[in-house]
């Protein structure tokens, strides 16, 4: 039971997808223009993580090594096909904001690298906790983003007014470019969170990206 | 074991450089004002107490920001480099007569926060400030950026904004000693062309500023906006035109030599210069927005670190 909560909650805080992992960034950045919009991604995507993790873990040991990658999409793609048909029946509204999105989730790099990394070696259980735990942080992550960009862009949370008549939307936020900036002050935001609970715990500060960033050309010049 | 601990030091040596030549980033950035005063003044003038307010309050939030940004962030340098009120006053002169306070106030603190704190400060930053501030107002709030709001309180005219909505015929009438003079509509500062143009040869005179990217930048905008020219007198206007109307004077001496986000080389600054200078014009010509000066320069500095690979071979290589 130990073993199952530790990676349930593993994805909700210290894997949180989107914020540690830095991974499944495309639906994190398109779609969350309204806090509604992040929470209906996130729904759909626990579903086929939670749904992928089960059948490739219950499939592991039928699955050629060598094929494994296209095994995965197509298990991923058949569940992505289930939800669809399931939001046109019955959310069909949500359906019609999310777009494109929804069919992408095929190739979510948060399916296919938790399939990859956790499911293909893990028993049944412990793979559908995590990627039970992986979706809901996701799920936590888009409707926090959308939240924010919501409030600022629009005034409004859940489509809830905040602000009276003279508030002037800052519509930067809900452009493009703001979800951008948004995710960037949240990843701050974490980092330095991070480091204030370390020093709390009397440990060095994390300095620097804590990912491989030599393809970026800015400062590796002038490491050289 | 006996512990080896050194004689006191009879000569201590501190770590390089020795000589300095006595500049400094505070003396650099006060020298950017007193070249910005005129253009600052001229505005005042031209466009009356509403531009002085504008000014004011854009440089007191800037400053304000970059305080609070520096509490916040331990370890950052000193704040008193001057460098915050350059910001705030750049900011304001991109900006019309008639911003309201909580336009001024929120692309202020963008300037500062999001244009040089997020990226570590001073020398950090991948784009020119102000403009980032300019951009994020620009996309939030377009009507409030409009330049033609400011028809109401005064008599001038916006020429790019003519130019864009009735063609090059209305702008036919337009003297370019007018266009000098600051008598057109368009940002406070940005206008002020004979103003900004000798702030800029100040600064070029005191070796503040080095010439490549400024003078590559001007000519960048003539010779594409002769092209269009030369391609089709009755579309498109006369060169010199397109570079005494709008911000492209403050853009080539001010916003485009950046320190921080400028390529570094000789031939990089040229290239970045003519990069930016062309974009102006290709905007004007073909974008939704009157001037391009703005997004001209941002699009220019996205790809300074790519201009920068254009290095003199080393002595000896290859």
């Amino acid at each position: 039971m130990g073993a199952t909560w530790k990676e349930l909650t593993k994805g909700l805080w210290r894997e949180i997808p989107p914020f540690r992992l830095v991974l499944g960034l495309c639906p994190t950045l398109a779609v969350t223009k309204t806090a509604d919009n992040g929470l209906g991604m996130g729904l759909a995507v626990i579903f086929v993580l939670t749904l992928s993790n089960l059948a490739v873990s219950a499939l592991r040991r039928l699955i050629p090594a060598k094929v494994r990658i296209a095994c995965f999409i197509v298990i991923a793609a058949t569940l992505v096909v289930g939800v669809e048909l399931l939001m046109q029946a019955f959310a069909y509204p949500l359906y019609q904001r999310l777009g494109i999105f929804v069919p992408l989730i095929v190739v979510n790099c948060i399916i296919l690298g938790r399939a990859e990394a956790f499911a293909s070696r893990n028993p049944v259980h412990l793979s559908v906790a995590d990627g039970l735990g992986m979706g809901l942080g996701f799920t936590l992550s888009l409707t926090l983003l959308g939240a924010l960009r919501e409030v600022l862009g629009y005034g409004t949370v859940f489509g809830l007014c905040l602000f009276g008549p003279g508030f002037k939307p800052f519509s930067f936020m809900i452009e493009a470019p703001g979800a951008f900036v948004c995710l960037g002050l949240v990843l701050a935001g974490m980092n330095a969170l991070t480091n204030w609970q370390r020093k709390r715990q009397g440990l060095a500060a994390v300095e620097g990206p804590g990912h491989d960033c030599k393809s970026c050309g800015l400062c590796a010049a002038d490491k050289k | 074991m006996s512990t080896f601990s050194p004689p006191s030091p009879l000569l201590t040596v501190s770590a390089p450089p020795h000589a300095h030549c006595g500049r400094t980033t505070r003396g650099l950035m006060a020298e950017t004002l007193f070249a910005l005063a005129p253009a600052a003044i001229m505005a005042v003038l031209v466009f009356g107490l509403p531009a002085l307010r504008v000014m004011a309050l854009s440089c007191a939030v800037a400053v304000i920001c970059e305080t609070l940004c520096a509490r916040a962030m331990a370890g950052t340098p000193a704040v008193d480099d001057l460098n915050a009120l350059v910001i705030g006053l750049l900011f304001a002169f991109l900006l019309p007569a008639s911003a309201p306070w909580w336009l001024v106030a929120a692309g202020s603190a963008t300037s500062v926060v999001l244009g040089k704190m997020v990226f570590g400060g001073l020398g950090g930053s991948p784009l020119c400030a102000p403009l980032v501030g300019w951009a994020v107002c620009k996309l939030s709030w377009k009507g409030a950026m409009d330049y033609d709001l400011s028809m109401l309180s005064s008599s001038l005219t916006s020429p790019l904004a003519q130019l864009k909505h009735l063609g090059p015929q209305a702008v036919a009438g337009i003297s370019l000693q007018d266009l000098l003079l600051g008598q057109q509509l368009g940002g406070l500062g940005a206008v002020q062309v004979a103003a900004l143009l000798a702030g800029g040869a100040y600064l070029l005179i005191r070796g503040r500023l080095r010439p490549h990217i400024p003078l590559a930048f001007l000519a960048g905008t003539f010779l594409t906006a002769l092209i269009y020219f030369y391609l089709d007198p009755a579309a498109c206007a006369p060169p010199l035109f397109h570079l005494l109307a709008g911000g492209a004077v403050l853009g080539a001496f001010f916003l485009a030599p950046d320190c921080s986000s400028s390529p570094v080389g000789h031939v990089p600054m040229i290239v970045f210069g003519l990069l930016a200078g062309c974009l102006v014009v290709v905007i004007r010509v073909y974008g939704v927005y009157p001037d391009g000066v703005p997004f001209a320069i941002l699009l220019a500095e996205l790809l300074t670190p790519l201009v920068d690979r254009i290095r003199p071979r080393p002595l000896g290589v290859g």
